[in-house]
């Protein structure tokens, strides 16, 4: 399957559904679902509710993030929101501010 | 602006997208979508938006206008019902399309052409007569040495051929013209070409000589 890229100087206002990996590096607002893995690259912006089945976040994420694998928080990453994912890593650097629940 | 955009065949959106850049669709958008580059829309792609770029190039389904500051392009495979609109617009065989076609300026050059004098207007429809060149190569050539004799001796006309060879798509015309304009300078007088001079060309000629 091919691939999703929101590039730089691309906005998407409303909602997203993917059958394969997506990769903002631009911004997006609304409802992000993938199925596959989402990836907010650093200077990426993303002002929605995000499903997906991993997400590594190194850029700016406001809304509440599900995974049915995993979610990363990477170095310089900002998270604003709940997350819901059996793994999570946050990583050095990285802000973050809401709940996490992990189905224990 | 350096990554490359692209909506993938498996992506949905609905939703507007604005892009600075180009961008790539292969997947299904409900939603208008504006790009400051090139939108290809790919063969898989079904789109149900109004499309704003500067070029606009189709080979997949579109259900909405479509607005381009240079040019629309739809390839073989390409369905679009929907409006046209954009200076330069191409329609390869192949490609479906049901709505109306504006090519905006090109209306412009055909009156633009029998008056001759404005050459100032000249260089914004010439984008316009560039995709209806191919079209008309046919007749072009037959009408165009007609002028010939007269031609020659004005430089001013000169104009008229300049506008053409600036048309890039159609490369037959540009090939010719260099062997007219030779053969023009070289042997003046082609008396048999007078009598092929369209009724719109001889009009020209009178009013551009009496101007003179």
């Amino acid at each position: 399957m091919a691939t999703t890229v929101i590039g730089q100087g691309v906005t998407i206002e409303g909602e997203i559904t993917a059958e394969e990996e997506v990769v903002v590096a631009g911004t997006v607002r609304g409802k992000l679902t993938a199925d596959g893995p989402v990836t907010v690259e650093a200077g990426g912006v993303v002002e929605a509710d995000v499903g997906a089945t991993s997400l590594s976040i190194g850029g700016s994420v406001s809304g509440n993030v599900s995974a049915t694998e995993r979610v990363d928080l990477l170095g310089g990453g900002r998270l604003v929101g709940d997350v819901r994912a059996a793994r999570i890593t946050i990583a050095d650097g990285a802000s973050f501010k809401g709940n996490v629940d992990m189905d224990v | 602006m350096s990554t490359l955009s692209t909506i993938g065949a498996g992506t949905t959106i609905r939703g507007s997208i604005t892009c600075d850049g180009d961008l790539d669709i292969n997947g299904r958008v409900e939603g208008a979508i504006t790009a400051d580059g090139e939108l290809l829309v790919g063969a898989t792609a079904a789109l149900q938006s109004d499309l704003s770029a500067r070029r606009v190039l189709v080979r997949g389904a579109v259900a909405g206008n479509v607005t381009a500051e240079e040019s629309i392009v739809l390839e073989e495979g390409a369905r679009v019902v929907g409006d046209l609109s954009a200076p330069r617009i191409g329609i390869r065989p192949g490609a479906l399309l049901r709505g109306n076609v504006s090519t905006e300026g090109a209306v412009a050059p055909a009156p633009a052409k029998a008056r001759v004098a404005p050459a100032a207007a000249r260089p914004a429809p010439a984008p316009a007569r560039a995709a209806a060149a191919p079209a008309r190569a046919p007749a072009a050539p037959a009408a165009r040495p007609a002028p010939a004799p007269v031609r020659a001796p004005a430089p001013p006309r000169a104009a008229a051929p300049t506008a053409r060879v600036e048309a890039p798509p159609a490369p037959p015309p540009p090939a010719e013209e260099p062997a007219e304009t030779k053969s023009r300078a070289s042997n003046e007088p082609p008396p048999p070409v007078v009598p092929a001079l369209g009724k719109g060309a001889k009009g020209s000629l009178r009013r551009g000589k009496g101007a003179r």
